[in-house]
């Protein structure tokens, strides 16, 4: 069988992170925001959610907690195995939290907004 | 005789979203006529009195602005027609109307009736009339995303027909769950797009289970090197952004994305479980939508057992109480094997997402009672290895297609 053309979108034209934010995406927002007030202070974004207007935005934030939930897991199964890696991921971690989240910074929606994914120990 | 049944180990299921079977598949009907989509007989009423009949002029973005409404009430109203009388029935009627109470422009309300050109989507085209197709996959609520995506999950909503936030009831347990702690052990997998697109399932599967999370890198590694889980479930990307490896466009085909970007990732999903012969030879994958979005479908959700919740009238917004004794409109479903034969339509088997859950179940479970009535009553897309019914096993070949179609991704 002949392969099959897949016609790819024109990057420019259908990439748009200042696009209205949709209600699927501000739901979205609005579940990590429940479930981010259940996590300790120090992996808080602080990101004020209402001022959450555009798609770029919302990703921004939504980044920003599913690594912060992530990352608070994975410093519990480590200080809950006590392994040796688990130790020193928690130290960075630690060091990290430090010097990151102490004292708890103020982020507009715009100054959390980086490229690529923020690198986690 | 040994089926392509006997040869299944994976199941993955990729879960689009926001767009009706009409829509999307409806230009089938020309090509295979068993195919129940678009004919020239249906229409909807416009509110200025005009019939408005479906044509191929839908367009890959830029078409359907505002994001057609499919909140409780509003898909009500594209069901019943705007009907509130007691003995209402379902008409299909609504939807013109109901994209009209958005923009207030009559011209524009009829766009809900576009539809795809066979061409326009090679992809998902291709893929319907190479494996097979559902006639009938209905969304499990006539409703928005979470709730319908809550019943691929658990089975069930937990009475919910809206986008709040639920807790998980006790006895029903996520599918992954089921799969994890059972004896021997299962393994399942939810894979989101990365981080930045995350997980439209956050308040108990992502804050409670986020070990059960991978990325879609992962997933691709996973196909490669043959470690993919029993059963994988896949998110699309739900958003416009960027990473280190550059620009990311959305891929969920939500309204107002590129739904080009969806041809291009649903290809590439079928294409790494493909291009790994022994992956191929023992996986099935269902792409399926999650619910219409608010499009036009011709088909009228059929009556199902209810739940054993209920959502209250103020709940639904509608004045009336939902039982979940009632489908959501019909989305596109395609289930994908080289073991099915080619151009097979399953033609009036009812399904909907508590299939998802009920199917995984009892392939890899057998019997399992902690489940809701809806899933439980969900008819099956995977027949059980030990006890298949005669005439619905899909995987039926009992020699491997060599003939299934290639894409360029």
């Amino acid at each position: 069988m002949a392969v099959i053309h897949v016609p790819r979108p024109s990057k420019k034209k259908a990439m748009n992170p200042n696009r209205p934010v949709s209600s699927l995406l501000l739901t979205q927002v609005s579940h990590l925001q429940h479930a981010e007030r259940r996590l300790p202070l120090r992996y808080r974004t602080e990101i004020y959610t209402h001022a959450i207007r555009t798609e770029g935005e919302a990703a921004a934030y939504i980044r920003e907690v599913t690594e912060a939930i992530r990352e608070a897991h994975a410093n519990a199964a480590a200080r809950r195995t006590g392994t040796r890696r688990g130790r020193r991921g928690l130290q960075i971690a630690a060091a990290a939290a430090k010097s990151k989240r102490k004292p708890a910074r103020k982020k507009t929606v715009k100054s959390a907004k980086k490229k690529g994914p923020k690198k986690r120990k | 005789m040994s089926t392509g049944l006997d040869q299944l180990q994976h199941i993955v299921v990729l879960m689009m979203e926001n767009r009706s079977f009409d829509h999307m598949l409806g230009s089938l009907k020309a090509v295979d006529s068993r195919i129940d989509g678009v004919t020239d007989q249906l229409s909807n009423p416009d509110t200025a009195g005009a019939s408005v009949k479906p044509q191929a002029l839908a367009e890959f973005q830029g078409q359907l602005d505002p994001d057609p409404d499919h909140h409780f009430p509003a898909v009500d109203l594209q069901i019943f027609g705007g009907n509130a009388a007691a003995d209402r029935q379902p008409n299909m009627q609504g939807f013109v109307k109901s994209y009209f109470n958005q923009r207030g422009d009559v011209q524009h309300s009829q766009k809900i009736m576009y539809y795809f050109k066979q061409a326009d989507l090679p992809v998902l085209t291709t893929l319907a009339l190479e494996f097979a197709v559902f006639n009938r996959w209905f969304a499990s609520i006539p409703g928005p995303t979470i709730c319908n995506r809550a019943f691929a999950h658990y089975g069930t909503s937990f009475g919910r027909v809206d986008m709040s936030p639920f807790d998980v009831i006790e006895p029903y347990k996520s599918i992954y769950t089921r799969l994890i702690n059972a004896n021997p052990k299962h393994t399942a997998k939810v894979y989101y797009y990365d981080t930045t697109s995350s997980t439209m399932e956050v308040v108990n599967l992502l804050q409670n289970q986020p070990e059960l999370f991978g990325t879609y890198e992962q997933f691709l590694s996973d196909c490669d090197k043959g470690l993919l889980p029993d059963y994988s479930f896949i998110e699309p990307n739900y958003n416009d952004h960027e990473t280190d490896s550059g620009e990311q466009v959305a891929n969920d085909q939500h309204p107002d994305h590129d739904v080009q970007a969806g041809e291009l990732f649903i290809a590439e999903v079928y294409m790494r479980i493909k291009r790994n012969p022994k992956l191929w030879a023992n996986t099935a994958l269902l792409i399926v939508y999650d619910e219409h979005g608010g499009i036009y479908d011709h088909v009228v959700p059929p009556p199902c057992v209810p739940d054993n919740f209920t959502a209250s009238a103020n709940n639904t917004g509608t004045g009336r109480e939902f039982k979940f004794d009632r489908l959501g409109v019909r989305v596109p479903a395609i289930l994908v094997s080289p073991w099915i034969p080619k151009n097979t339509v399953v033609t009036d088997r009812v399904f909907d997402h508590a299939s998802i859950p009920g199917t995984i179940t009892k392939f890899f479970l057998g019997d399992y009672a902690a489940r809701s009535p809806r899933e439980i009553n969900a008819d099956v897309f995977i027949e059980p290895k030990a006890s298949p019914r005669p005439g619905s096993n899909l995987l039926s070949l009992n020699a491997m297609r060599t003939d299934c179609p290639e894409f360029d991704v």
